[in-house]
């Protein structure tokens, strides 16, 4: 028997049928840092082909590794298996082209915190959603990674800003699978409701959240950790207490100091006095204990100090 | 009359066009990949030429269409046009306790397979695109759902049953429903067609075993019990699937390894098992090679999946009284002339005894292993389920 004939497969299809590409089969990724490899990965992991973004060579290497790392975690915790990792880093590809995005029909920007300072950069970020609007197709939907920053503001300058949206992924409890999703003023329904499509495609609860600073995660975890700071000011409880209480007593998965430690505090000061600017309410001003461990640069699990102290693979030492 | 099986997975559709007149295969293969980069479409030719169709197949739907483009055309395919498809069979993962048999499809049955998506979220959903697919593709050609649980739903209910609240039964309808029933049931049909017995006065034991494996009892051609359960983790030690296990463990591990339920799920179905012990492979050939390199714990894998068999078989033949006929199917019942022999000597308590030297030529035929002296008739039967959702397909057809 002679070998196996190889040919393509369109000229085998039925009908004229349109062919149009099924929702999301394809998505961008701007900026692949915690959040932005978390979006991929997740998307990937789906069944959907990622294309991410990164500056240059060094950061795409990096963005890979972040991602395998995060994929080998979940291998050996039992998650996911060797070959399903291969399928899985088979479907992302980095680039640091824009044009690359050419053919998505959802992008998502999430520009990471400036690395020292956790400052968001917004000059930037609306730069990258005029990058999109110019290689993206006109029905094609470009969201924003948000918590503070308000998407109406970014997507101002746009010339379709009903495909605009602001997504804000929980990343800091591992697996919690949640997205809140935040039209913003010119948002379109449809753009919402393939939005809410698109986190039911990668099984994702989601919660709609009307554009606001903090949006319900972002206020509701900073209260309780400048109240917490406030117990341990006043030397009614230690660390360990407070988040013992919160994790036995409340049944949280993780305490708000180990959640802390994890998002990181030089985003945890920022994030507070944004919504203290944009509020003007005392309750948001930074606690006195986090700006002193801003100021001494234990930034939490990403510099082994914070209100714990961690070993190098981020496991509490005391 | 030419009958369609399809057979559709979360990412994959397998197809087989026979020709139930002269019981020839008129074309058979399937996509692989639905939905991801490097999709493609195998069809293998009437004459066996392989044929690897290229390029985006983003669904079910699609496939289909790609199928029936390929088998209706001239270069490769088995049929002039559509019209010459006359019925189509489709596998369907799941009945519950909706469905004893096979059924012609209708909106109402369609309904109830929906039904049945909350016992089988991963595996209905595919056979329902299969079926919606050919609604639209053939609207006028019946289509017929053959359930791999049908055949099990003969099972007295002291066998379905768990030992837990009754009301989770009737809240969740949490039993054993057995999987693989088309495939016993075609193997122990046809097993008494070869020996020439009578299949309804007849105690035989099936044993399914490949990388999924399960083990059923039959008697007088009704399944009484079956090793898989809610599940197909239930049972045999496969290759990536623990099977039995104390539920303890699953407790304990979730509270020491802090992992949560799709975690366990995926740790029991995809790192366990004949993979999860020998540390090398699901892939029982690999397994061999490794005990001739000295692994031990590649030997260990097989000497546990081997005892797991013998331990259903045993517990199986206490169930039915004594047995008349045990078969061997799946890829490994087939194949693997050692795990074969192995199981069966260590049956000769009850009267097994099979010929050595044939045993150890025969793969993937229909064989009688046992000697004249062996009490129980010992028998491969290679699996055809497509051949028997065909076979349903068309009587179930003929009658409408």
């Amino acid at each position: 028997m002679a070998e196996e004939i190889i040919e393509a497969i369109e000229r085998y299809g039925l009908s004229k049928r349109n062919r149009k590409r099924t929702l999301f089969s394809r998505i961008g990724v701007v900026g692949c840092g915690k959040e932005g490899s978390l979006i991929a990965t997740t998307a990937a992991f789906s069944g959907m082909e990622v294309v991410f973004l990164e500056v240059n060579e060094e950061g795409i290497a990096t963005a890979y590794k972040r991602i395998e790392a995060k994929l080998d975690k979940k291998i050996s915790n039992w998650g996911l298996t060797e070959n399903e990792k291969k399928v899985i880093m088979g479907r992302i590809t980095g680039t640091s082209n824009y044009e690359d995005f050419s053919g998505c029909d959802f992008v998502i920007e999430a520009i990471r915190y400036h690395d020292n300072t956790g400052v968001r950069r917004i000059a930037q970020r609306k730069e990258v959603f005029k990058e999109l609007e110019r290689v993206l197709s006109v029905s094609a939907i470009i969201a924003s990674n948000v918590s503070t920053v308000i998407v109406t503001d970014l997507a101002a300058e746009l010339e379709h800003t009903d495909r605009c949206i602001g997504l804000h992924f929980l990343s800091n409890v591992p697996d919690s699978q949640i997205i809140e999703i935040v039209p913003g003023l010119n948002t379109s329904n449809e753009t919402f409701e393939k939005v809410c499509q698109f986190a039911r495609m990668i099984n994702y609860d989601y919660i709609p959240v009307m554009e606001s600073s903090g949006l319900v995660s972002i206020r509701m975890f900073l209260i309780q950790l400048n109240e917490a700071c406030g117990i341990l000011m006043e030397g009614i409880s230690s660390v360990e207490d407070i988040d013992k209480v919160l994790t036995v007593g409340f049944g949280h998965r993780q305490g708000v100091f180990r959640t802390a430690d994890q998002m990181g505090i030089e985003k945890i000061v920022r994030l507070l006095e944004n919504l203290w600017d944009e509020y003007g309410s005392l309750k948001y001003k930074p606690s006195p204990v986090i700006l002193r461990l801003f100021r001494a640069k234990h930034f939490g699990v990403s510099t082994n100090r914070g209100f714990y102290t961690y070993d190098e693979q981020g496991n509490i030492l005391k | 009359m030419n009958i369609l099986v399809l057979n559709c997975g979360s990412s994959s559709v397998k197809y087989k066009l026979l020709d139930m007149a002269s019981n020839e295969e008129l074309g058979t293969g399937g996509v692989e990949k639905i939905g991801m980069k490097g999709s493609f479409l195998k069809h293998i030719r009437r004459d066996g030429q392989k044929v690897i169709l290229k390029g985006e197949i983003l669904e079910h739907q699609l496939a289909i269409e790609y199928i029936l483009g390929v088998l209706t055309s001239e270069k490769h395919g088995a049929i002039k046009s559509l019209e010459e498809i006359d019925a189509v069979g489709h596998r369907v993962v799941h009945g519950g306790e909706k469905f004893n048999s096979s059924v012609l499809i209708t909106d109402e049955v369609i309904q109830r397979i929906v039904e049945c998506i909350d016992i089988a979220p991963l595996h209905n959903p595919p056979n329902l695109a299969g079926i919606y697919a050919i609604n639209e593709l053939l609207p006028s050609v019946p289509q017929v759902a053959v359930f791999d649980t049908a055949f099990h739903q003969t099972m007295p209910d002291y066998a379905y049953m768990y030992g837990i609240p009754y009301s989770l039964y009737t809240k969740y309808g949490i039993r054993r429903y057995g999987f693989h029933g088309t495939s016993h049931r075609y193997v122990s049909k046809r097993a008494c067609e070869f020996l020439g017995m009578d299949y309804s006065n007849t105690k035989m034991i099936t044993a399914h075993i490949g990388n999924g494996a399960s083990v059923c009892a039959i008697q007088n051609g009704k399944s009484v019990d079956t090793s898989m359960g809610f599940t197909p983790v239930e049972g045999l030690m496969m290759g990536t699937r623990s099977g039995d296990i104390d539920l303890g463990i699953v407790t304990f591990l979730m509270e020491k390894e802090m992992i949560g339920a799709s975690y366990v799920s995926t740790l029991f179905n995809k790192h366990s098992g004949v993979l999860g012990v020998s540390g090398i492979s699901s892939d029982m050939r690999d397994i061999e090679n490794a005990i001739k390199d000295g692994n031990e714990r590649a030997r260990l894998a097989l000497d546990m999946y081997e005892y797991r068999i013998k331990k259903y078989i045993g517990s199986y033949t206490a169930a039915l009284n004594g047995i008349d006929v045990l078969v061997f199917t799946g890829g490994v019942g087939e194949n693997q002339t050692k795990s074969r022999q192995k199981i069966c000597e260590s049956l000769a308590f009850m009267g097994v005894e099979i010929d050595k030297e044939l045993n150890a030529v025969s793969r993937g035929k229909e064989v009688l292993l046992s000697t004249p002296n062996s009490k129980v008739k010992v028998v491969i039967i290679p699996t055809d389920e497509e051949f028997m959702i065909a076979k349903d397909t068309l009587e179930i057809v003929e009658k409408k």
